[in-house]
């Protein structure tokens, strides 16, 4: 029988917040770099996206100091928690490319590492959908593309077949593309549990500290340069990876770094209500035009049903990379509809937009020793990343050894799995499949669109990382993520939280400082 | 999972109108009924805003002319409940419901349960619209964007005030009765908007309200976003103009939980989310019924606690 409670494994790795007194406990918080150890790290990545994590988790694998570090509250809060949540098949890419490789690697990979990492993935399978002559006549060019890039379960459905597949498919479908291997996933919880299994084998992970700079050190030789974070203190680094997403490039000016050009791409989505999950059967995919690949209509995961993204490109540093327009969602409902049969009246929980980090110069760019010895970037990751995370870790690793003179022995007590009890997670609840070991507080009901417990969220609150704010739980277990966003139970998720961790009800944030649930400043007062 | 209960009546909810119904067929004798409430106790929305000394009734219903707090309105309900035999099932949630066996599916402190009945009455209640569903969509999803419940929650619950300067859109009863608490726990004057070209709250509310404040209204403003990128700093109109604060108050216009029909398959109307009705308060399943706001609208107490007891005048008649 399955137990529940927290995955406690033994954690080597260390775990700070970068936060103002009162908003963590004190022992989870940043203060001076001594709290990391003095000794320089092997390898500090900077970026806790699904990149970053997912190299964190590969590089835990063997004897090596390794400190994860990112300026947001939680891993993966980046472009990485805001996309399509899909695990491509790489039947689009470019054949020959990079992507192309990265891909096909990981396609092979997702079954295995989704295992491994307790995080579900289901392979539903995508159908291109044309609904004009024109995009018709393009099927066939699509599926010999596919096969080169080695996808060679694609192959071509006629209207009939699509509609007995689809039968809320649009009347105007006039072919398609069957791609077998497009599959769902839990896009948070990968990069969560590649960074869990990291910190348990020794990685260090800091949160909430921005890199405003770097020193480089001097060669000859492995010089030793230093990070250094807005607040001041100093972190020791032999080699630095830059896989900061859309901030890779004020990152890479702070050593030199070599010439690319990246801008936010918007991606704006409408996330419709479970009532809306049975209209599909497969992953529905617009026929790409040139300069975009359209609106694909996705069951997600957690049994709701999204349709985006829009393609829209803003300059670096707008903030409105990731805020949802009027117009841009009415482009999302439009394609989508085109597609998909009775969409326009399903309801909608949210709206929301990632930025994925377009680069001038292509997808998947690398560069060893940029700007200095040690240093690495990797930008350009736009619409595959989450997907080919785990290949690209990979390729990353084998391109440290050979450019950087990285050496790796394998630490024999690593571990590359979350093991099974590792809870909470949605996808298994307590009370579930005769699961009756549960505690009495795991049948009380706090957010009650989800019909997520009191207990899973005080268990989320104990995880390794320590979770501390309200989009940090919502990642883990889905509370907020319902059709009443909040409005049932934002004060008693607040009172868990507070009574658990000790942090007080006026400090507590939706995503870290700055964003505090109720006017700033106030100290509570007990009536 | 434990063997099914059989109970002749099933109510869903145990606000005014859940208490209604089971009020009502148990002056008809009818038994054994069972009421599902998924909170700590009964009552409903109202039981959430509760009676202090010089406090603002921020739940207020006239009854002969005299205010009377949510918590005084639901107590005297849940008394009249107590007078009965019904069966009462705390802190436990209808999680599915299968309407052609009249099977409800129960998570509670004991775990999952399922309960039978030959008739059922849904007596969910309502929430207030999210962004998402007034049509906001402009804009980043930000923190303090809260809703009534949040400022009886923050403001009687701990002390804290949820903005400091508010924007409050809609301009019901409820919105009102914000602007009155948050007014007197120390805010600046709301800014209160509403698509509305003059308040929807009758002049006796606005009255009433007045010792409390005087909103900055605006009407014929139709918002279409939140400003702010990590906590909202104020509405953003349809015609480009801000609305600046320190977070928005969501209020009135509710949406009816019909969650449990709409994904076990009884006739919902979509977007909107309304029951489809095959006659009086019937639904499109034999022996399901229902009461209360989640038959849609806005209805005060106890308006929804009488149609309770004539919604069990009506299952009265189907078990005939
Ligand atoms: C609309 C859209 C749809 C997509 N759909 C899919 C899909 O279905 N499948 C798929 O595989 N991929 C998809 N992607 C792509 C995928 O989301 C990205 O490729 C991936 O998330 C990139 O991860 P990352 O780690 O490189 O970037 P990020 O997640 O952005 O991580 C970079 C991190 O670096 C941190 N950082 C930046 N600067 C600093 C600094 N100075 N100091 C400290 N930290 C810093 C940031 O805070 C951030 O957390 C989509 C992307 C978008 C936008
Ligand atoms: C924010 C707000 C402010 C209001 N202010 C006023 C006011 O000032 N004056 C006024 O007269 N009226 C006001 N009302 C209206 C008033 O709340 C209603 O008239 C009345 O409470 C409705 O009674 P009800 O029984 O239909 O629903 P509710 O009182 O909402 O009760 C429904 C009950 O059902 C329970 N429930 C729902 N789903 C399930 C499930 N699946 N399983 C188990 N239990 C479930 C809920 O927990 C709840 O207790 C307000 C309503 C709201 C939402």
């Amino acid at each position: 029988m399955t137990q529940f409670g927290t995955w406690q494994p033994k954690i080597r790795g260390k775990l700070f917040y970068n936060w103002p007194q009162g908003a963590c406990e004190e022992a989870l918080r940043f203060t001076s770099a001594g709290q990391l150890g003095g000794e320089p790290y092997d390898v500090v990545i900077v970026g806790a996206g699904v990149v970053g994590c997912g190299l964190a988790y590969r590089l835990s694998q063997y004897d090596l100091r390794v400190l994860l570090v990112d300026r947001l509250h939680d891993v993966g809060e980046g472009t990485s928690k805001a996309n399509s949540a899909l695990i491509h098949s790489g039947y689009d890419a470019k054949p020959g490319s990079l992507e192309s490789k990265l891909l096909h690697e990981a396609e092979a990979d997702w079954p295995g590492l989704a295992a491994r990492l307790k995080i579900p993935l289901d392979p539903i399978g995508g159908i291109m959908m044309a609904v004009t002559d024109e995009q018709e006549r393009q099927l066939e060019a699509a599926e010999k593309n596919a096969h080169a890039n080695r996808a060679i379960d694609v192959r071509i459905l006629s209207a009939a077949e699509i509609r007995e597949r689809e039968p809320n498919a649009s009347p105007d479908v006039r072919g398609g593309l069957l791609v077998p291997s497009e599959s769902l996933v839990d896009p948070f919880m990968a990069s969560i549990a590649y960074a869990e299994i990291a910190l348990a084998n020794g990685v260090d992970i800091l949160l909430g500290a921005d890199i405003a700079g770097v020193e480089l050190g001097q060669p000859p030789g492995a010089p030793l340069h230093h990070l250094v974070t807005a607040d001041g203190p100093r972190l020791p680094a032999r080699r630095i990876v830059n896989a900061a997403g859309l901030g890779s490039r004020r990152l890479a000016d702070g050593y030199g770094g070599g010439a690319f050009d990246i801008n936010p791409r918007r991606g704006q989505f409408l996330l419709f209500d479970k009532s809306a999950r049975p209209l599909v059967q497969h992953i529905l995919l617009p026929v790409p035009t040139a300069h975009t690949k359209g609106v694909l209509v996705a069951p997600t995961i957690f049994g709701n049903l999204l349709a985006g993204p829009t393609a829209e490109d803003l300059p670096l540093n707008d903030p409105a990379a990731t805020h949802t327009t009027v117009e841009g969602i009415r482009r999302v409902l439009e394609g989508g509809s085109r597609l998909v049969d009775g969409l326009a009246r399903q309801p909608v929980i949210a709206t929301y937009a990632g930025a994925r980090c377009a680069c001038s110069q292509g997808s998947y760019v690398i560069r060893h020793n940029d700007g200095a010895p040690g240093i690495v970037t990797i930008t350009g990751v736009r619409s595959t990343g989450l997907t080919a995370s785990i290949s690209l870790a990979r390729h990353l690793i084998d391109g440290m050894q050979k450019e950087l003179g990285l050496e790796l022995s394998p630490d024999s007590a690593a571990l590359d799995s979350r093991p099974d009890s590792a809870w909470p997670g949605w996808w298994r609840r307590p009370f579930e499949n005769g699961a009756t070991d549960a505690r009495a507080d795991h049948g009380c009901a706090v957010c009650f669109c989800e019909v997520i417990s009191g207990g899973e969220i005080r268990a989320a609150l104990d995880s390794p990382l320590k979770p501390r704010t309200m989009d940090a739980l919502k990642r883990r277990t889905r509370v907020l993520s319902g059709r009443c966003q909040g409005f049932d139970c934002q004060v008693s998720l607040a009172e868990i939280v507070s009574g658990h961790t000790g942090i007080g009800m006026a400090q507590l944030t939706k995503n870290g400082p700055g964003s505090e649930l109720v006017a700033p400043g106030q100290a509570e007062f007990t009536a | 999972m434990s063997g099914g209960q059989h109970f002749k009546v099933a109510i869903i909810g145990g606000g005014p109108a859940g208490i209604g119904v089971a009020v009502g067929l148990a002056k008809r004798g009818i038994g054994p009924v069972v009421l599902i409430e998924r909170r700590a106790g009964v009552g409903g929305t109202p039981m959430g805003y509760r009676k202090k000394p010089g406090g603002v009734p921020t739940f207020v219903e006239w009854t002969r002319g005299r205010v009377v707090f949510g918590e005084e309105l639901a107590g005297r309900m849940a008394k009249r409940l107590a007078k009965t035999d019904t069966t009462i099932r705390l802190s436990a949630q209808v999680t599915q419901i299968d309407p052609a066996e009249k099977r409800l599916t129960l998570l509670g402190r004991e775990g999952v349960c399922d309960v039978t009945a030959d008739a059922v009455v849904l007596a969910a209640g309502a929430r207030e619209q999210t962004p998402a569903e007034k049509g906001w969509l402009a804009g980043a999803r930000t923190a303090r964007i809260g809703f009534t419940r949040h400022i009886t929650g923050w403001l009687d619950g701990h002390g804290l005030l949820p903005a400091r300067k508010p924007v409050v859109v809609g301009s019901d009863l409820i919105a009102y009765s914000v602007a009155a608490k948050l007014r007197a726990a120390g805010s600046d004057e709301p800014v209160m908007i509403d698509r509305r070209r003059s308040p929807s709250a009758g002049l006796f509310e606005r009255l009433f309200f007045r010792r409390w404040t005087r909103p900055d209204w605006s009407g014929d403003v139709t918002a279409a976003g939140i400003k702010g990128d990590r906590s909202a700093a104020g509405v953003q109109s349809s015609d480009g103009q801000d609305w600046h604060g320190d977070g928005v108050m969501i209020c009135g216009e509710l949406v009816p939980n019909t969650e449990l029909a709409l994904l076990g398959g009884l006739a919902v109307e979509l977007p909107s989310r309304q029951l489809q009705l095959a006659r009086g308060q019937a639904l499109s399943e034999p022996g399901w019924f229902a009461a209360g706001n989640v038959l849609g609208g806005f209805h005060g107490a106890q308006w929804c606690y009488f149609n309770g007891r004539q919604a069990a005048r009506r299952v009265a008649n189907f078990l005939k």
